[in-house]
Order: structure tokens, then sequence, then C-alpha cells
């Protein structure tokens, strides 16, 4: 199945009838996935700097409203349409790993439930991956995103469509009048230019090297400012705060990032990672070793806007190339 | 060897907590006190494991965990010192107040594992207060288990928690010890601290475990001292505490290595800490 590229906003259109279309878009300040006004030109030259987790898990959320004087609590239960057109297999792999925390592990968050079953992924095949990608060395496709509803790839004039799922048909439904039959040429295979050596056992390495002195090194230039788990798609952790008015108020959540200081700070003042190099060793094992023995699989997929965006200059691949080399020096 | 199970999952909602009303407040010492907790049509919010901890909210000010260390047909409490703002916030409620309740959370002391051993339960200062839950749990089911131990210490009488229990009802189901950190005026019962009383009464590890719960100093000096005297870390278990947040193992918080302390723990042996990376 095909579209031609200007016919893509007029079935953009007939998607919008139904649901908010997200599309990665040059922002004021960064790209990011925006909602689409009708007009907007999509961004795909590149991924954009910002994540999409905010559509699953809004940097804050309304979680529930107290209220002391009638002894209530009022849920919140978002229930928002919202289909992403031309996100990056990247970015879809962040959403499973998501999935995974969210609504395959012990409980079911049923804030982020809700917003996922809300959700449409059109994923964007990469054909340019940028200097700082390396999403092919962490099992992700370029070109590809069995996660996504529906993939699409570039192909010249027009793209190429996939359907994976049930949602992804009824997205092919919506925009039948706008494609055409045609088996797809296949998709040039794309390759990232950082690549990552890793060993299969590289978290049991990692966690063998808790105390090395390698975190001291590695986290040397960190500023803690928390702009890599905020622009990390994957990063998930979040801080629980209320807005007070008087005897009722709203209670919700927001980001937070392991790389400020008082992340784990207990009442009392006790802090078991004091400085940084405890922090981003935290960040890292989380990413490489912890996530993986949780849950069976690596929290980084490679998206490269980490080392992108980092003031410092600080480098996740760093991590598995250290290993790796002290592997082959034996 | 204990084998610690994992803790059991709540249903709908967990990050939404229930309105409850606080029945009744006990000042154990001039900084702990404990709540007494109900729902508002007079229920007990839930039934938690011995252990178990719940997270508790002053709803206009915040939250924070807590181990619930007794419950009874229609109540469960916990008893919360005074350290920060929400604490404060608690200790400033009256009888009546109402505060958000979610839970339980995490797993829970070996209750079955241990039946038919002796255990030897040690605390120190508001560290009685999670233990209490298993006391009482032994205490009710006395013939499941075999000699019940309490030796419990704090830096003074006023500091001690709980003195109904330790001074009368515990007494005619276990044997206690009880110890005050400096002498004082009017009392006659043992003073030092807990690790060295620990070694005076050279308690036999034959057949016991240990349930230890007291500030981080106290617990490394017990630990010598328990090692000392020939308990294994196998049979010696204890709880932990760090900052949470979600209580259900999402917010990240309160992670060592790829546990979360509010899912996989509170309650761990020695021997299980000790295969965690070393940043409790
Ligand atoms: S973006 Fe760089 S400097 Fe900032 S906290 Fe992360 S590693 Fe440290
Ligand atoms: S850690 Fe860095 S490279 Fe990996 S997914 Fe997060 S932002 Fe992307
Ligand atoms: S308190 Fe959120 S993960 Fe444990």
């Amino acid at each position: 199945m095909k579209i031609k590229k200007d016919k893509f906003k007029d079935a953009l259109a007939s998607i919008a009838k139904e649901a908010k279309v997200f599309l990665p878009m040059k922002g004021v300040y960064a790209s990011e996935y925006r909602v689409w006004d009708g007009a907007g030109e999509p961004f795909f030259e590149r991924n954009t700097a910002l994540p999409p987790k905010e559509l699953l898990f809004p940097r804050s959320e309304r979680m529930y409203e107290y209220d002391l004087n009638a002894g209530t609590v009022t849920e919140a239960a978002p229930d928002e349409k919202i289909v992403i057109a031309g996100i990056r297999p990247c970015d879809v792999r962040s959403v499973e790993h998501l999935d995974k925390v969210f609504l395959e592990s012990e409980y079911t968050d049923v804030y982020y439930r809700a917003r996922r079953e809300n959700l449409t992924m059109i994923a964007y095949g990469c054909a340019t991956p940028a200097p700082t990608c390396f999403c092919d060395s962490m099992d992700v496709v370029p070109t590809d995103a069995p996660g996504a509803d529906v993939v699409m790839n570039d192909a010249g004039n027009s793209y190429v469509l996939t359907v994976n799922t049930p949602k992804g048909e009824h997205i092919r439904d919506l925009i039948s009048s706008f494609l055409s039959e045609g088996k797809a040429d296949d998709v040039p295979a794309v390759s990232c230019s950082l690549k990552v050596e890793k060993p299969d056992d590289l978290h049991k390495q990692l966690i063998a090297r808790f105390d090395d002195p390698m975190w001291e090194t590695l986290s040397d230039a960190c500023l803690g400012c928390g702009c890599c788990s905020y622009i990390c798609p994957t990063c998930y952790c979040f801080d629980i705060g209320r807005e007070n008015r008087g005897k009722t108020g709203t209670a919700f959540r927001c980001w937070d990032s392991c790389m400020f200081s008082d992340y784990s700070r207990m009442a009392g003042g006790h802090n078991p990672r004091p400085t940084k190099k405890e922090r981003l060793r935290n960040r890292y094992l989380h990413k490489l070793a912890y996530f993986p023995e949780r849950y069976g699989t690596s929290l980084c997929v490679g998206c490269g806007r980490c080392i992108d965006k980092c003031p410092a200059r600080l480098d996740i691949t760093n991590v598995p190339d250290i290993i790796q080399g002290s592997e082959s020096n034996g | 060897m204990v084998e610690i199970d994992h803790g059991c999952k709540c249903p709908g909602n967990p990050l939404l907590p229930q309105i409850c009303k606080v029945i009744k407040i006990t000042e154990e010492t001039p900084d702990v006190k404990t709540f007494r907790i109900q729902t508002l049509d007079g229920k007990k919010p839930f039934t938690p494991l011995p252990g178990q901890l719940a997270m508790i909210s002053v709803l206009n000010v915040g939250e924070a965990m807590f181990s619930l260390t007794a419950q009874g047909d229609d109540w469960i409490e916990s008893s919360i010192k005074r350290v920060g703002f929400l604490t404060e916030a608690l200790h400033n409620l009256f009888e009546g107040d109402l505060v958000g309740v979610r839970g339980p959370y995490g797993n829970h002391f070996p209750t079955e594992e241990l039946k038919g051993r002796d255990i030897l339960f040690v605390g120190g200062g508001i560290g009685l207060a999670p233990v209490r839950s298993f006391i009482r749990h032994a205490i009710a089911h006395r013939k499941d288990y075999g000699e019940l131990d309490v030796l419990y210490g704090s830096r003074s009488y006023g500091d001690l928690v709980f003195k109904e229990d330790i001074f009368d009802h515990w007494p005619k189901a276990c044997n206690t010890h009880i110890t005050i950190d400096i002498e004082e005026d009017g009392w006659d019962g043992h003073v030092g601290f807990v690790p060295s009383y620990l070694e005076e009464k050279a308690f036999s590890p034959e057949g016991k475990a240990v349930v230890l719960c007291g500030p981080p100093i106290m617990i490394t000096f017990c630990l010598i001292s328990l090692a000392k005297m020939g308990f294994s870390k196998e049979n010696v278990i204890t709880t932990l505490e760090m900052r949470m947040k979600c209580g259900v193992g999402k917010c990240g918080r309160c992670n060592i290595g790829s546990k979360y302390v509010c899912l996989d723990g509170p309650v761990f042996t020695m021997a299980e800490l000790e295969d965690l990376p070393d940043e409790q």
C-alpha cells in the first residue's frame, strides 16, 4: 500500500476528524511531537529533540482531586484519542518498554493504560540516522517498528505503508481513498554510523563493576542538570506532588530525574546516592543492567538524544565501550 | 533458610488513596505517635500481612510510606516518628481528622516459613514498629511458633515505644528483654546498648531466626554480634527503608540494584541484602 506524499496531509485531515493528530514538527526551541493544526509541515529530516513519552506520560499529570471538607477523592480519567503520525522506530520501542513498566508489571498504572489504549502509532522508518543514533546496536531496526500500528517508509514521491494491528487497520480504512495498491520496492537497509559493541552478559559485567573507579571518571563532568532523563524516551521516574487550595486540591505526578541530588534523599536527611557518581551510575545501570535483570531487555533504545544534548558531553555508549575494551584487553 | 515471598496486588488504581479517619492517637514517646485508622464507614481499610507498608497522606500536605504496626477487626495502626514536614503534619492531627491511605504494599515477614521455629525479635527505638506486627501475629498464633524472645532498647525510658505491650502484654507470651542506653532514676531494668545486651544474653542460634529492625548503626553492630554468636545470614531478617513515592515499583525512587524496596521489600534476609549493591 502506498500514499502519495502530496496526499499525506489530506490523509491526516481524515484522521484528525476523530483523533488528535501529533506530528514531528519543528518548534521554537526544539523539534517535538506537536498537535497538528491542519497545516503544519512534518519534520522528517531527523528524529525530534524531545521524545514522545509526554503523550503517554505527561510531564505533569493530574491524578486525583481531593476534598477534605466532603471527604472525597475523585480520580482523573484521561480519554483523549491520539494518533502519532511519524514516530521513529526507536521511540516506538521506547513505548514498548514503558508498557512493560506501566502495564505488564505487578501493578497496572490506570492513567498510563487509559492513554495507551487511546494511542495509535504510525511509525516513520528512518532513512537518515543522525551521527548520535545507535538504535541498531540496541536491537532496533531503523526502518521497521513491529510495535507500531502502521509503519510508513519513504519511497521517493510516496510513502509505503505496512499495517500491523487492528488499530492500524482502522487507520487504513480512514484514509483508504488516498491509498493506492502497489507492492513496495524493498526498503533499503539503513545502518547507524555509531556502533556499540556489547557483550551478551553486559548487565552482569556492569553489576560486577559496581565499585569500579570508572563511575567516578564517567561522572566527573556531569552537572546534575537532569536533561538526559527529561529527553530520554524511556526514563520514566516520577515524583508525586499536590497543588493545594486550603482543604481541597489536586494530586499530580511529574517527571523526575535520578540525576537530581534530592531524588532519593529521605526525610531526616540520609541520602543513599549522595554524589553525582552514585547518581550517574544508577541511571546507566538502570538502563543497562537493572532493567534487563527485571524486564529482560535493555532500557536504552539508542536514540542518542542524551548524547546529543548533554551540556557536559557525557556519552552512555562509553559504558559498553569500556566493558568491551577491558574484555578484549583480557 | 528463610525464603521471603512477594507482596500482594491491590486491584483498581494503586495510586489513589482511600479517605480514612484517625480514630485514636497514642503518644508513645515525645516524638512518636501511633495512629489508629479506619474507613469513613467504620471498616478496616485493608488487611495487611505482618511487615507490609502503607502510604499514608495528609491530603493537603503530602504522603509517605510507613510500616503498619498492628491491626484489629476494623482498624490498622501505624507508629510514626516526627522527622520532617509530613510527619510534623501527621503529628498535628487530632482524633477524627481525615487521612488518605493506600496499600498494602511490599512483601511481608515470613510468618508461614518460620512456623515451628524459635524467633528472636530485636528492635531499637522506633524500629520496634514494623517488628510489632510480627510479634502480635506470633502471639495470636502462639502454638505455631517455638520460643519467642523480644529484645528491645531505646535511648531512655521515655523513648521506649509500646510500653503496655513490652511491659504488660508480651511478657505473658514471650521472654522480654528491655534495655535503655544510659542509666536513669527510677529504672531498675537493664542498661546498655542493644548489641551488647544481645551478646550478654548469649542466645543460641540453634533453630532460631532473628527479626532485626532499628537504626542503621544498631543494625551494623547487632550483625557483628549475631555473627559472633553463630547466627547465619539466612536466618537474620530485617526491613529496609528508602524514600518512596509510588509504592508499586514504578516511580523508580526506591531501587537498590534491580530490586524495588516498595515491591520486593521491605523485608529481606541478610543473605539477600548481601547480594544487592551496597547503596542503602
Ligand atoms: S545531561 Fe549530562 S550533565 Fe546533565 S545530568 Fe545528564 S549526564 Fe549529567
Ligand atoms: S539513554 Fe540516551 S540514547 Fe538511550 S534511550 Fe535514553 S536518551 Fe536515548
Ligand atoms: S516507591 Fe516508586 S518504585 Fe518504589
